[in-house]
């Protein structure tokens, strides 16, 4: 593989990452760690990355964060998604379904082609 | 790679990278080992879940490809100006090429109805007999179905571009004012099998009807008519 490869699949990976965090804090609430777990439950990731890609949406506006000492131990971040994050999260969602939804149709077709 | 280990090196990258914040980040990755280790993990099994640390760092850059963009949007803005002003009248062209494929087929079924109801507005449609009358009507019917479905096709076809291309115009300016870019369309356009395998159909039986009937009418012209010019003697392109 070479580097620009490896770019734009870290590009990708990263753009669908956040989707599916914004996804979880659509939900509710949450901590740092309890999306980490979260995702690794159903994606194969280093469990550090999630930290990046909050830092990513909270500098954009996407989400905000609040310490919260609910649990009796150390304040915690919490973070949540902001109006503006809803917004986009519900856009992205819907392009990035038609964009999956494509890319099946197309690679169905391939497999049909070929019986 | 301890605890420790794992959050200096992070710690030297991020500085390396110019990163700000640095407690902050760091804390949250403090806080990821703390719950871990109460899970009962090592911290050297944490660490290496965690990743590599130069790798992480890295991509707290924000937006590292998009940087260099920036301050360019100016330019791009008057330059996509351009763009559109030419990519428009090529639009533009397309669709009065479309529009003149629908006047052609239009124009050959009113000849045809012309040629089958034997109706001759001011002695335009040259004589001959009604067999070779209805013979050249079909072809030009077969005419005006090839022409309707090009037409189509080129709507279509030219509808997909300007998409494509509005797509086109949308990410350079984002990517220009360093925001994400939408996976750009395809400049053909994206029809259904059955829908493609229909207009294949219509084309291949209307050009098969017209040549026959094209083949057939001469054949059938010149034999009525005894000559192979039989426009000749029909006394065609005579005023």
């Amino acid at each position: 593989m070479n580097r620009q490869e490896v770019n734009l699949n870290t590009q990708y990976k990263k753009g669908v990452l956040e989707l599916c965090v914004m996804s979880i804090l659509k939900r509710r609430d949450c901590y740092g760690y309890e999306i980490s777990e979260y995702l690794s439950k159903y994606i194969d990731i280093a469990d550090g990355t999630v930290y990046p890609i909050l830092r990513k949406l909270k500098s954009d506006g996407l989400v905000t964060t609040y310490l919260s000492e609910d649990s009796g131990g150390p304040p915690r971040k919490y973070y949540s998604l902001t109006a503006l994050g809803l917004k986009t999260y519900e856009a992205d969602k819907k392009e990035y379904l038609s964009f999956a939804k494509t890319i099946e149709t197309l690679l169905e077709d391939e497999d049909h082609d070929k019986k | 790679m301890t605890k420790n280990e794992f959050l200096l090196q992070l710690k030297n990258e991020l500085k390396k990278n110019n990163i700000s914040d640095l407690d902050d980040i760091l804390s949250e990755y403090e806080q990821h080992f703390a719950f871990k280790l109460a899970d009962g993990y090592s911290e050297e099994e944490i660490a290496a879940k965690l990743g590599d640390p130069a790798e992480l760092a890295s991509q707290f850059i924000p937006n590292a490809q998009e940087k260099k963009y920036c301050g360019r949007k100016v330019v791009t803005v008057i330059g996509m100006i351009f763009a559109d002003l030419f990519a428009g009248a090529f639009f533009l062209m397309f669709f009065i090429f479309a529009a003149v494929l629908g006047i052609v087929a239009v124009a050959a079924v009113i000849l045809g109805i012309c040629l089958l109801g034997r109706l001759n507005f001011n002695d335009l449609i040259p004589n001959m007999p009604y067999l070779c009358a209805f013979i050249f009507a079909v072809s030009f019917f077969a005419f005006a179905i090839l022409s309707a479905a090009a037409c189509l096709y080129f709507v279509v076809f030219t509808r997909q571009l300007i998409r494509s291309y509005k797509r086109f115009h949308i990410n350079v300016i984002a990517s220009s004012s360093g925001k994400a870019t939408l996976p750009s369309l395809p400049v053909y356009p994206l029809l259904s099998h059955k829908f493609n395998r229909r207009l294949r159909m219509l084309v291949l039986s209307s050009v098969t009807m017209l040549a026959v009937s094209l083949v057939s009418g001469y054949i059938i012209s010149a034999i009525i008519a005894g000559n192979l010019e039989f426009w000749h003697v029909w006394g065609w392109f005579v005023k």
